[in-house]
């Protein structure tokens, strides 16, 4: 067990050696002279003995990997360097942006569950019924529809025509609806589908048949006999999902206005701001793999089988 | 005529939504261009907003476009940039994907973990930080979304091309003193490249999607060619007013991605034959059917 964790950690550890050294690169290896640009920021002409006063201050002369090291020290310490636009430090709001992506992300996950399970359960308890062929249909429209078109139906719908919910926004739980639906959407459907399959699949093992003969009924085999057992699998597939609602974030955060931290990457990647995108990409890469590493714990903790390979 | 017999006959298998939807698609985008009835990038800004007539079948967007030309040259847009994607993609995929597979060992470890890693991170995210370090583009985007998407294809042929390469007549090839490149080009190329390809038409929807997402996020495709994502933001703050100019783009593309979805679904549950292109290949294949033969039964 303890084992299996130092494993896990230090893998980890190794991916996010790996992520901070893709995000170093994508930014050295971007075009245009980072000392000039912000020379011009701060109002100067680009004269020669101020840009390369500029590139003492941001220690562009020194050599590469002591560049990395700086940087990656700083990074640890929650500083990202100076925004090229507005010439501000990248960090000056992002914990209140990590805030807010994180509720958006919470909220949609949590939907998406229970979406998922409703709609998986229902298909698994009248199989290629009209509940089945009904969620089968929910989770293909789902699953199809692009997120941002939702988006604008979940506005349409719920804030022209029906006036329930804001628009645009994020003060408070009611604003906070419309983003966390639109989120949960394709989650939900994808992982209805995996409920359903893994129901499926556990229905006709041979210890369902064993809980048959005992007489037990299709409910309590549904939830005491199966659900134990798609449990792993469902967090696996709830932890792809939850990663993937960063990149939905993106898409999201925009169109209800919320100042998140995919909204913060979306406009560094409009205005060529590279620090603010080297920033967003590694909290983005961090956080994938920490939810990976909670994953697997997650699995650990309740699959028996895996637990007894690692005890 | 007898050759396409088979063609028509595994047809059939497919389920019709996708045949339906993918056969319109790649029509409107192959023939948009004769088929839209007005220039999609005539303004007339006296009828903008305008509700369906008989000039305009589907009403006209602000600017007085008419709305059906302009969705029926998207899908051309559409399709010509899902397609560039994914030849590029398909070809970085099956190279790579086949040189893990001949090679083995210390290359196949190296190339496999990129193709992790590129799975695991989203491919938006990925192809949004190249576009911000390249600079918003058409062909930026192209490449993105290549890069972004060859590990799928990656993956898939690296798994064939394994199987390819443990069967004995390659071993016999071997032993016949065969040069690698003779194997690789004349056995294990046209061998993978059939099967990744059915993979990738069923990857074309979220690929599609995607080419939308990148165009409504303002990065992808540029005014004023038309497009489902860039039609349907242009005409998001007009919501209220004229719902109809949002919600008809995001059907097409929604009907076009249910499609390919369709057709995935299908490939997964193993429901159509795989090696689809077999009779394209049918000479070479024949020789490195091995494997091929256990799956085409179904």
């Amino acid at each position: 067990m303890i084992h299996f964790i130092s494993k896990r950690l230090k893998h980890s550890l190794a991916l996010l050696l790996l992520a901070s050294v893709v995000c170093f690169t994508l930014v050295v290896s971007a075009p245009g002279n980072v000392a000039v640009l912000i020379a011009e920021l701060r109002g100067a002409v680009a004269v020669p003995g101020y840009v390369a006063q500029v590139e003492e201050e941001i220690g562009l002369n020194k050599p590469l990997l002591m560049r990395y090291v700086d940087w990656l020290g700083d990074a640890a310490r929650g500083d990202f360097g100076i925004s090229y636009r507005t010439g501000q430090a990248v960090s000056a709001d992002l914990p209140h942006r990590m805030m807010v992506t994180g509720t958006l992300i919470a909220g949609s996950a949590v939907i998406a569950t229970l979406l998922s399970l409703l709609l998986g359960f229902l298909g698994a308890f009248w199989p290629y019924k009209l509940p089945d062929r009904v969620s089968r249909g929910l989770a293909l429209i789902g699953a199809s529809t692009p997120t941002f078109f939702v988006g604008a139906l979940m506005i349409y719908g719920f804030s022209v025509t029906f006036q329930l919910f804001p628009s645009f926004g994020f003060n408070g739980p009611v604003s906070w609806v419309l983003p966390w639906l639109t989120v949960a959407v394709l989650p939900a459907a994808v992982l209805s589908r995996v409920v359903r399959v893994g129901l499926e699949e556990a229905m006709t093992s041979p210890y369902v048949l064993t809980a048959k003969s005992k007489g037990l009924g299709r409910t309590a085999i549904l939830f005491r006999e199966a659900l134990p057992n798609i449990t792993p699998v469902f967090i696996n597939a709830l932890g792809t999902q939850v990663g993937l609602m960063t990149a939905t974030g993106i898409i999201v955060e925009p169109l209800f206005a919320w100042q998140g931290v995919g909204d913060y990457f979306l406009a560094g990647v409009r205005f060529r701001d590279f620090m603010v995108v080297q920033a967003c990409l590694l909290i983005f890469l961090t956080f994938f793999i920490v939810v990976n590493l909670i994953v697997d714990l997650a699995v650990l903790m309740t699959d028996p089988r895996i637990r007894r390979q690692w005890s | 005529m007898d050759k396409l017999k088979p063609i028509f006959a595994r047809l059939n298998k497919f389920p019709r939504v996708a045949l339906v939807v993918i056969g319109l698609f790649v029509a409107l985008g192959t023939f948009a261009p004769w088929l839209a009835p007005q220039d999609p990038s005539a303004q007339n800004l006296l009828q903008g907003g305008a509700g369906p007539s008989v000039a305009h079948w589907l009403g006209t967007d602000h600017l007085g476009r008419d709305t059906l030309s302009r969705l029926i040259i998207a899908a051309n847009t559409s399709l010509v940039s899902v397609g560039s994607v994914l030849i590029i993609a398909m070809t970085i995929g099956i190279l790579m994907g086949t040189i893990a597979g001949y090679h083995r060992g210390w290359v196949d470890d190296l190339l496999m973990r990129v193709v992790d890693v590129g799975l695991s991170v989203p491919s938006l995210i990925v192809a949004l930080a190249v576009i911000g370090i390249v600079g918003p583009g058409y062909w930026t985007m192209v490449l993105a979304l290549a890069l972004a998407w060859w590990p799928m294809s990656g993956r898939i042929s690296r798994a064939v091309a394994v199987s390819i390469m443990s069967k004995p007549h390659i071993e016999a090839l071997r032993v016949l003193g065969a040069s690698p490149w003779r194997i690789y080009f004349g056995h294990l190329l046209p061998g993978t490249i059939g099967a990744v390809m059915v993979y990738a038409t069923a990857d074309a929807g979220t690929a599609a999607l995607a080419v939308a997402t990148l165009s409504f996020l303002g990065l992808g495709i540029q005014p004023p060619t038309p497009e489902w994502g860039q039609m349907l933001v242009d005409a998001l703050p007009y919501l209220e007013s004229d719902p109809r100019q949002v919600i008809l783009p995001g059907l097409a593309l929604t009907a076009a991605v249910i499609g390919f979805n369709t057709l995935g679904e299908a490939i997964a549950l193993n429901r159509i034959p795989k090696p689809l292109t077999r009779r394209m290949l049918a000479m070479r294949r024949i020789e490195v059917a091995g494997w091929g033969k256990e799956n085409s039964d179904a």
